[in-house]
């Protein structure tokens, strides 16, 4: 049971703005497709730091620039403009299946 | 009139009934009307009224264990920081707060579409959330005057100023997060952006200061630690309640009480912007169906994208004592202390103005806190009505509130003072000639980006 729940971390400046709306809108997209997901948001300075502590990250989402390695990144930003969001989707149910 | 007499009693029934109520009843209303499902809506708003209740609580829990420190403080040491900064998650809910605020939602994306169908604008400001910053002139305003219709200009103005400098800003803002046909018409960064811009000039023509490179990664790593929340938390509880000269077992729980505060407040307004979404959905979607794909727009986003920049972290780290040390000037009155965390939101869009160099910005914030404070200083008195008028939970006693979000903004200060001259009539006036003279320079700034694109068209064939 445990294994299937797919870990995301969604970053921004702050953890409370944009990542929240973000972060709803992966949960929205992973019961859609019908993927467990757990969502946690952070701020982008202390990315490493929550890496560290969830052990295994499936995917991050961003809103503003990360410094990452191992882990794919997806850019979050098209959410909240509404622009290209269809393609970004997409990238993600692929990310969170593959894994 | 009597409608107006009608709609003013039922508002005050609705007040009467506190913020956690008869704010989220508005805001569903408000939903329906964009057409978000009943059912989604009813969720939204039961969501907003439990981060009402958090916010409360944690400002009543903050008021208690600061109050006493903080007048332990003025009574040992004679400054008269008597307002106490509460931060904006606490600024967002008094603006939010009031029914007036509430209704700028509507107003806002109306305004917007008018701006945008005369081509005053190209700036589409989907950021619900922030039209909290416009909200807030607003119900200052109409604290400070008891007039609803001067508050709801004031709020308006607010937004059809920021507007022309969201445009204005965008392409460097584009370039700094490397992202195209974005905006960011945010209530408190995009001021920074127009004060910073004639800072920017006169040290262009000082050289030796204009060349100056600052490595923002090697001040992060130095100083990194006071960037994380809980330990700056810490650190300013604990310093506070040692200049206070109280006794250890006070000294202790202030230190962790800060952290505290400054750690949950902020998770509180994560739980109203949850409820916010399916607004936010609705409004992107009537404007996304109204323009998509017809003329080249600006979506306009919050400003915390930006804010992680390295040199907004770097600058803003540097900062914070900086800004400690000047609120002791005379004339002050507001203590510096949940809102410490929100200056990457001050010096975000003024990174690329300064040619993305450190000391800069932090020069050109160093000069505008001081300014913020002094202003921000003369409507805590405001500040602290409006907090109370929508049940605020605030000790009995002498002391202020205040936030450095936006409580020492210029811009809102600025149109506050507009809205407060005695005269009526002149108030009126005032704040319509400012929309007026914000609405030509958008104008004509629209016109030269069109002429601009035309020719780039005519010329690459």
């Amino acid at each position: 049971m445990e294994s299937d729940v797919k870990r995301v971390i969604v970053s921004c400046g702050t953890a409370i703005a944009t990542a929240t709306y973000v972060a709803s809108k992966i949960k929205e997209i992973a019961e859609e497709n019908g993927i467990k997901v757990e969502v946690t948001q952070c701020k982008a300075a202390e990315i490493n730091y929550y890496i560290s502590m969830l052990g295994k990250v499936d995917l991050i989402v961003t809103t503003t620039p990360v410094n990452v390695q191992g882990i794919p990144v997806v850019n979050g930003v098209p959410f909240l403009s509404g622009v290209g969001v269809e393609q970004v989707k997409k990238q993600i149910v692929d990310i969170l299946k593959k894994s | 009139m009597g409608w107006i007499e009608t709609l003013s009693a039922v508002v005050q029934g609705f007040l009467n009934l506190g913020a956690s109520v008869a704010i989220p009843i508005i805001l569903f209303f408000i939903a329906l009307g964009f057409r978000v499902k009943p059912g989604r809506a009813a969720r939204s708003a039961i969501t907003i009224a439990v981060g009402f209740v958090g916010i409360n609580l944690l400002i009543g829990y903050f008021m208690d264990a600061i109050s006493p420190v903080a007048k332990m403080l003025v009574e040992r040491t004679g400054i008269q920081l008597v307002a106490i900064d509460v931060g904006w998650p606490s600024a967002a809910a008094i603006a939010f707060g009031s029914p007036l605020g509430t209704l700028i939602i509507p107003v806002t994306v109306a305004v917007n579409l008018i701006l945008l169908a005369a081509r005053v604008t190209r700036t589409l400001d989907v950021d619900v959330w922030n039209y909290w910053h416009f909200a807030f002139v607003a119900s200052l305003t109409y604290i400070a005057t008891g007039d609803f219709w001067l508050g709801l200009l004031a709020g308006i103005a607010m937004f059809v100023v920021i507007l022309p400098i969201a445009d204005w800003s965008a392409p460097k803002i584009q370039e700094m997060l490397q992202t195209p046909a974005i905006s960011l018409p945010h209530g408190f960064s995009a001021p920074y952006f127009a004060l910073a811009y004639p800072v920017m000039k006169l040290f262009q023509k000082i050289p030796s200061l204009w060349n100056i490179r600052a490595d923002p990664e090697t001040i992060r790593k130095r100083f990194g630690l006071i960037g994380e929340t809980p330990v700056l938390g810490a650190i300013i509880g604990f310093a506070l309640s040692v200049a206070a000269g109280a006794d250890y077992v006070t000294v202790a729980k202030t230190t962790v009480g800060m952290a505290a505060v400054m750690v949950i407040l902020p998770r509180m307004v994560r739980i109203l912007m949850e409820g916010l979404v399916p607004l936010a959905d609705a409004i992107r979607e009537t404007f996304v169906k109204k323009y998509a794909g017809k003329r080249e727009l600006y979506i306009g986003l919050d400003s915390a994208i930006a804010i992680g920049h390295p040199v907004a972290i770097a600058a803003s780290l540097i900062l914070i004592p900086i800004f400690i040390a000047e609120s002791l000037i005379p004339g002050n009155k507001i203590l510096l202390l949940a809102d410490l965390p929100v200056i990457p939101f001050m010096v975000c869009m003024t990174v690329p103005l300064f040619n993305y160099d450190t000391v800069k910005v932090i020069i050109n914030m160093a000069i505008w806190n001081i300014v913020g404070l002094l202003l921000g200083s003369t409507i805590v008195d405001i500040y602290t009505a409006t907090a109370k008028s929508v049940g605020f939970p605030l000790p009995k006693g002498a002391l202020y509130i205040s936030s450095i979000c936006d409580g020492t903004n210029p811009l809102t200060w600025f149109l506050i003072q507009l809205g407060r001259i005695g005269w009526r009539p002149l108030a009126y006036g005032a704040l319509i000639a400012v929309i007026i003279v914000s609405i030509i320079i958008g104008y004509i700034a629209e016109r030269r980006r069109e002429e601009r694109a035309a020719k780039a068209a005519a010329t690459s064939g």
